[in-house]
């Protein structure tokens, strides 16, 4: 078999522009599920037992439901609903979003419980309001201890943007998959999408690991 | 009720006291933590609450912070009911409360400066430059100025809780509780602690104190409230409660500590700046 880089030397602008919307779709999807799963995670630790139940609800669904029925079902069902179709990037982005909101959710969870009841009534007795104590004092501590866990969370961000590939997002393994119909070289094509997927990912999951044993010891009450 | 009828004068000085329990009572479950407490604290004094495990003491301190409900009676402070269901006047009074905890419960995240100034930014509302001006002169009184930039982790037991009352300080509180700040120190560190807390009683600060260290009871207490299974069985200037217990129980645990006369507390410490 011979290997044959030419689809690369013509198609390589509008590659790099999948590669671009790949990380954008990747970011803003963390960048979502992140503040998602604060907002969930704290008030179904600290917002009483309606909270727990109704965004334990939430929690349950996007855990129990594959991603990929969620994009087709935002992408193809939702529009009927509001009327109107959506753009498919953003479907990809809120799709992504909500499924890993939920699990940064049950993880920031485990993060707050497991911060010492002590560090609340300390932040308390100094007069702060819960939020306060929880955003200065409980949540920092507990996204140090939760970093590790975070950090596989964002890597499954990128891996699974890959999914909106079947909402004809043009990002990476969808163009990809029109540059090796169009040029008959899926070898060479798979093959660089396999390796960008990595160079994305494996900088994250490093880095991650790297802040972490920097810092870990500014999380242990 | 006859030992709180003492002749013993307390301080007073002609104010109503800055802290009074009125028939608190409260329960977990079944359990009586708190039974018909009724205590005083007056401006100026050092009162200590000494008692077995579990006899409520720590609950009481709860209270007093109104980080507890009550089943029945009043607390007061500053003359306003102290209300932990209220969330402004849980603040309120916090606000005006100093807390030590036995843990310190520094915030690991935080060096020992932001453990000081954070309560001023985020409570106060002090600019940074007027909270860390006003944190190093704190951690200076507690002798740690050189500890500024450090994270709670690298400090000995000793060091931490000397931040811990320096964090609490730093609000300015009409009032400061302890709940058994030498009991998680090793033998060594205590002594400096008891230190920091003798001169800060000496300054006249408002104090109130469950602990074990009964020589620091006894020398530096104005007023000894003694705890058993929720209830207040004794209370006293330290002299009465030491030498001429009246309730055999107060004796008993006395005993039981092997109460002695030996002093862990260090000579004043040198005046700063
Ligand atoms: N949140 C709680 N829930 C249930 N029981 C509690 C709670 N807090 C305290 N108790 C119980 O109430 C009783 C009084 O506790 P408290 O902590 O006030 O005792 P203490 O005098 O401070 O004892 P120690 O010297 O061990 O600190 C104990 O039996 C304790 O187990
Ligand atoms: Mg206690």
């Amino acid at each position: 078999m011979a290997i044959d880089l030419s689809p690369f030397a013509n198609s390589w602008p509008f590659l790099l522009k999948a590669v671009a919307l790949t990380v954008f779709i990747s970011a803003m999807s963390m960048l979502l599920g992140f503040v998602l799963g604060v907002v969930v995670g704290a008030l179904r630790t600290y917002g009483g037992r309606f909270f727990d139940i109704v965004l334990g609800f939430y929690v349950d669904t996007m855990r129990s439901i594959p991603l990929l029925v969620i994009l087709i079902w935002i992408y193809f069902a939702f529009p009927l609903v509001i009327g109107a179709s959506v753009d498919v990037t953003s479907a990809a982005i809120v799709g992504l979003g909500l499924h890993l909101g939920a699990y940064m959710a049950e993880t920031i969870r485990a993060g707050l419980t497991s911060v010492r009841r002590g560090q609340m009534a300390a932040a308390l007795a100094l007069g702060m309001s819960h939020t306060q104590a929880i955003r200065t004092i409980i949540l920092p501590q507990a996204l140090i201890r939760m970093l590790p866990s975070l950090g596989s969370l964002f890597v499954f961000a990128i891996k699974d943007s890959a999914i909106a590939s079947v909402i004809a997002v043009p990002e990476l393994l969808r163009q990809t998959q029109v540059v090796a119909g169009n040029t008959y070289r899926p070898f060479e094509l798979y093959t660089a999408a396999m390796i960008v997927y990595f160079l994305l990912c494996f900088p994250v999951a490093r880095g991650v690991d790297w802040i972490y044993r920097r810092v870990a010891h500014l999380g242990s009450s | 009720m006859s030992a709180q009828e003492t002749p013993v004068k307390r301080i007073n000085h002609g104010e109503s006291p800055i802290l009074s329990f009125e028939n608190v009572s409260k329960r977990y479950g079944t359990l009586q933590a708190l039974d018909q407490v009724t205590l005083t604290v007056n401006r100026g004094e050092v009162v200590c609450l000494i008692g077995p495990s579990g006899s409520g003491k720590s609950t009481a301190l709860r209270c007093a912070n109104a980080l507890e409900t009550l089943d029945s009676g009043r607390v007061l402070f500053e003359g306003k009911e102290v209300r932990a269901d209220d969330n402004r006047n849980a603040r309120q009074v916090r606000r005006r409360m100093g807390m030590v905890f036995q843990n310190f419960e520094l915030f690991p995240h935080l060096t020992v400066l932001k453990n000081v100034t954070i309560g001023l930014t985020t409570v106060l509302k002090l600019d940074e430059a007027a909270a860390d001006k006003r944190a190093l002169t704190l951690l200076a009184k507690v002798g740690l100025s050189d500890k500024a930039s450090a994270h709670a982790a690298n400090l000995s037991g000793g060091q931490q809780q000397r931040v811990a009352i320096a964090r609490a300080l730093a609000m300015e509180p009409a009032l400061m509780l302890f709940d058994e700040p030498t009991s998680a120190l090793d033998p060594e560190t205590i002594g400096e602690v008891l230190s920091v807390m003798k001169a800060l009683a000496d300054e006249g600060m408002t104090m109130v104190v469950v602990t074990h260290e009964m020589d620091f009871a006894r020398r530096v207490g104005n007023w000894v409230v003694v705890f058993d299974k929720g209830r207040v069985i004794e209370q006293g200037p330290p002299r009465q409660i030491f030498e001429a217990a009246t309730v055999p129980r107060t004796r008993e645990f006395l005993n039981h500590l092997g109460w002695h006369g030996e002093s862990k507390i260090e000579p004043a410490r040198e005046p700063k700046q």
